[in-house]
């Protein structure tokens, strides 16, 4: 029982990471980030470079976010700015950059499956049985990340402009703020956020040029439950996060797989806001 | 007779003096299909290396029957969907000779239908969950009766395990593999407290851990897709801190290696392992090493087993004369090859009997073998081919 709610903590902990950078570029933009699968690969393949280079395996959390920062900022300037005035257009330039990405990950590093060190190894005691240390850690870090964006949201101007951006762009460029600015910067960041979630799951499993794609449909799912708020993202990755690993648990993993997505589209007939609070 | 009519008999018999050397030089073409992306993305270049060096060493000596030796290689993604359009380009576009690969029980199963259309005889060098036949089909690695009992026997008796829990992929390899063993298990009086399936390409073991963890066993077997989710599965478990005796019935030793210290304690058994003191074993591990310096990919179960594949069916054209498929699947059966495995004759209803080896994973990555059970026949795999 005790371990059962460690793995509910942990996956919705790691759902978290995952749908963090694709919720900020969703709420700012309206769009959904189809490359965001994408992205968390190249942060998979930056752990594998990392600790294939020798370096300490911690090394590979800070230059996969730089990494998928310096991604995201030509990725916004040349494919999603021009698409500014066509929403629906600018998803399916994100869906196409992820098979591009894709393509040109498997030409540089191959198909095979690789793996990538782990900052972290071993078990501690904790309520009374071994649990995987590195799964613990991402708890912590699920909320540092969490902490650490909404502090930038509510502490800082970028992040007063970024709120307003959401609240209502129009009304926000009217009152003189630069929503170019705040969109190039949320990509941005959005994106690094991603490439960081990557090389975070990495540990737990391997690496392959495809990697990120299961990891963008539940991401999805989560995303339009939560609409534009830290808040409720973490209560739908803990609620359906709890639910996919109940399901797997209990009954089939197989089914598991298809819990968040199913569940997703069931709240969403019942409440088409999701857990967004207006 | 004109001259004309000389002209053109001379040039016919010109065409025909240039024509038939031309037809001897064909070279004979080997399809592999095989796993290059996937769950097998990690051991199919071993397979690959020892396919080529097979290869060179038989066109040194002159090729088959005065012809060189060709490899046309396909990626089959390690599934149904891609062995299709692998086995379809091969036996159709490249109109190879002869498949000889290592692939998953799924992309074997997608494959076997296709080489019987194309008339291919199709000599399938993995170890597998066994009962798979065709008229075209031939395996030169294990099969269950010959893998699971040295490690189950050793649990049992050696190490007093009395319950078990099982673990696979999802498919016919990991339900079979885990079906023979769970009759094997209570055959033999143990208790299987547990049996959990994961799809092939799944990498999140987590429920299945915490079910592992609450049922507590003497023992955990394994059967997953080799490659990619032995290394998931594993450090996983490691991660988790699970300390029961672990048997992997699907590992080889090259992804052994790849675990690191996660992989310590693992027992496997094989019918290759690097360490085999034969001298014919000796001389493989030497060209290997010459042939491909710091690139070799360590050799092993899946891979061995493809390089005397390859010789195998060069005895088998040798004896038929020719790459005729019916003649060359009539030959097979009656030739065999002295490989670093020892003798390979795949004369028992298509499967051959092997010398099989009970291994130990040790912390630097290499296996320690603990215990050899020399000639273990295959059983009843095909009881109507004969």
């Amino acid at each position: 029982m005790p371990s059962l709610v460690l793995d509910i903590t942990t996956t919705a902990a790691i759902l978290y990471v995952v749908a963090l950078g694709l919720l900020l570029i969703f709420g700012v933009m309206k769009i959904i980030n189809f490359a965001h699968g994408a992205f968390l690969t190249v942060g998979g393949y930056s752990a594998v470079v990392t600790t294939g280079l020798g370096l300490d395996p911690w090394l590979s959390l800070p230059l996969a976010a730089a990494a998928g920062v310096l991604l995201g900022m030509v990725v916004e300037r040349l494919i999603v700015r021009p698409l500014y005035d066509r929403p629906l257009d600018a998803i399916l330039a994100t869906w196409g950059l992820g098979i591009i990405l894709g393509q040109v990950i498997t030409l540089v590093f191959g198909r095979e499956v690789q793996f990538a060190g782990s900052p972290v190894q071993g078990t501690t005691e904790i309520l009374g049985a071994p649990y995987s240390q590195y799964r613990l850690l991402l708890v912590g870090l699920a909320l540092a990340l969490g902490f650490a964006v909404a502090g930038v949201l509510q502490g800082t101007r970028l992040g007063l402009a970024t709120r307003a951006v959401i609240a209502n762009e129009d009304l926000a460029r009217g009152l003189g703020i630069n929503s170019g600015m705040v969109r190039f910067a949320t990509f941005s960041l959005g994106s690094g956020l991603a490439c960081l979630a990557g090389a975070l799951i990495t540990p737990l499993s391997s690496v392959d040029p495809n990697m990120g794609v299961p990891w963008l449909v539940n991401a999805f799912m989560l995303v339009i439950l939560a609409g534009a708020s830290l808040l409720s993202l973490m209560a739908a990755t803990v609620l359906l996060g709890g639910a996919q690993v109940l399901v797997s648990t209990y009954g089939n993993p197989v089914l598991g797989g298809l819990t968040i997505a199913v569940l997703a589209a069931v709240i969403l007939r019942i409440r088409p806001q999701g857990f967004a609070r207006d | 007779m004109n001259s004309r009519m000389i002209l053109g008999a001379a040039m016919a018999a010109a065409l025909l003096a240039a024509g038939a050397p031309a037809l001897a030089q064909d070279p004979i073409k080997i399809g592999i299909p095989i796993g290059l992306s996937g769950a097998n993305s990690v051991v199919a270049p071993s397979v690959v290396q020892s396919a080529e060096l097979a290869v060179e060493e038989i066109n040194a000596k002159g090729g088959i029957l005065g012809r060189k030796v060709v490899l046309e290689i396909a990626d089959d993604a390690s599934g149904a969907a891609g062995a299709q359009k692998a086995f379809d380009s091969l036996a159709f576009q490249k109109k190879v000779d002869v498949i000889i690969t290592m692939e998953t029980s799924a992309a074997r199963n997608a494959g076997l239908p296709i080489v019987a259309r194309g008339r291919v005889p199709y000599i399938y060098t993995s170890f597998y969950e066994g009962r798979s036949c065709s008229p075209y089909l031939f395996v030169n690695a294990w099969v269950p009766d010959q893998q699971v009992a040295p490690i189950v026997d050793h649990f049992m008796k050696e190490k007093g395990a009395k319950t078990f829990y099982l673990v696979g992929s999802d498919y016919a390899f990991g339900r079979g593999m885990l079906e023979f063993t769970r009759k094997y298990i209570q055959e033999k009086g143990g208790t299987v407290v547990g049996e959990e399936y994961q799809p092939m390409d799944a990498t999140d073991w987590t429920a299945t851990i915490s079910k592992i963890r609450s049922a507590n066993p003497n023992a955990i077997i394994t059967s997953t897709a080799g490659g990619a989710p032995n290394v998931t599965l594993t450090k996983q478990l490691r991660g988790a801190g699970i300390q029961s005796l672990y048997g992997n019935l699907a590992v080889d030793e090259g992804t052994a290696k790849s675990m690191g210290a996660d992989g310590a304690g693992i027992y496997i058994s094989a019918s290759y392992l690097t360490n085999i003191d034969t001298p014919k074993n000796k001389e493989f591990l030497a060209a290997m090493q010459r042939k491909f310096g710091s690139d070799l990919k360590t050799p092993n179960d899946l891979s061995v087993p493809q390089y005397e594949g390859i010789y195998l069916y060069q005895a088998a054209v040798e004896k038929a004369g020719g790459t005729d498929s019916r003649k060359v699947l009539a030959a097979l059966p009656e030739v065999s090859f002295e490989g670093p495995r020892g003798r390979i004759q795949m004369s028992k209803q298509h499967h051959t009997p092997l010398t099989m080896y009970l291994g130990q994973v040790k912390q630097d990555g290499t296996v320690g073998i603990v215990a050899s059970f020399p000639n273990l026949d295959p059983g009843q795999q095909c009881p109507n081919l004969k």
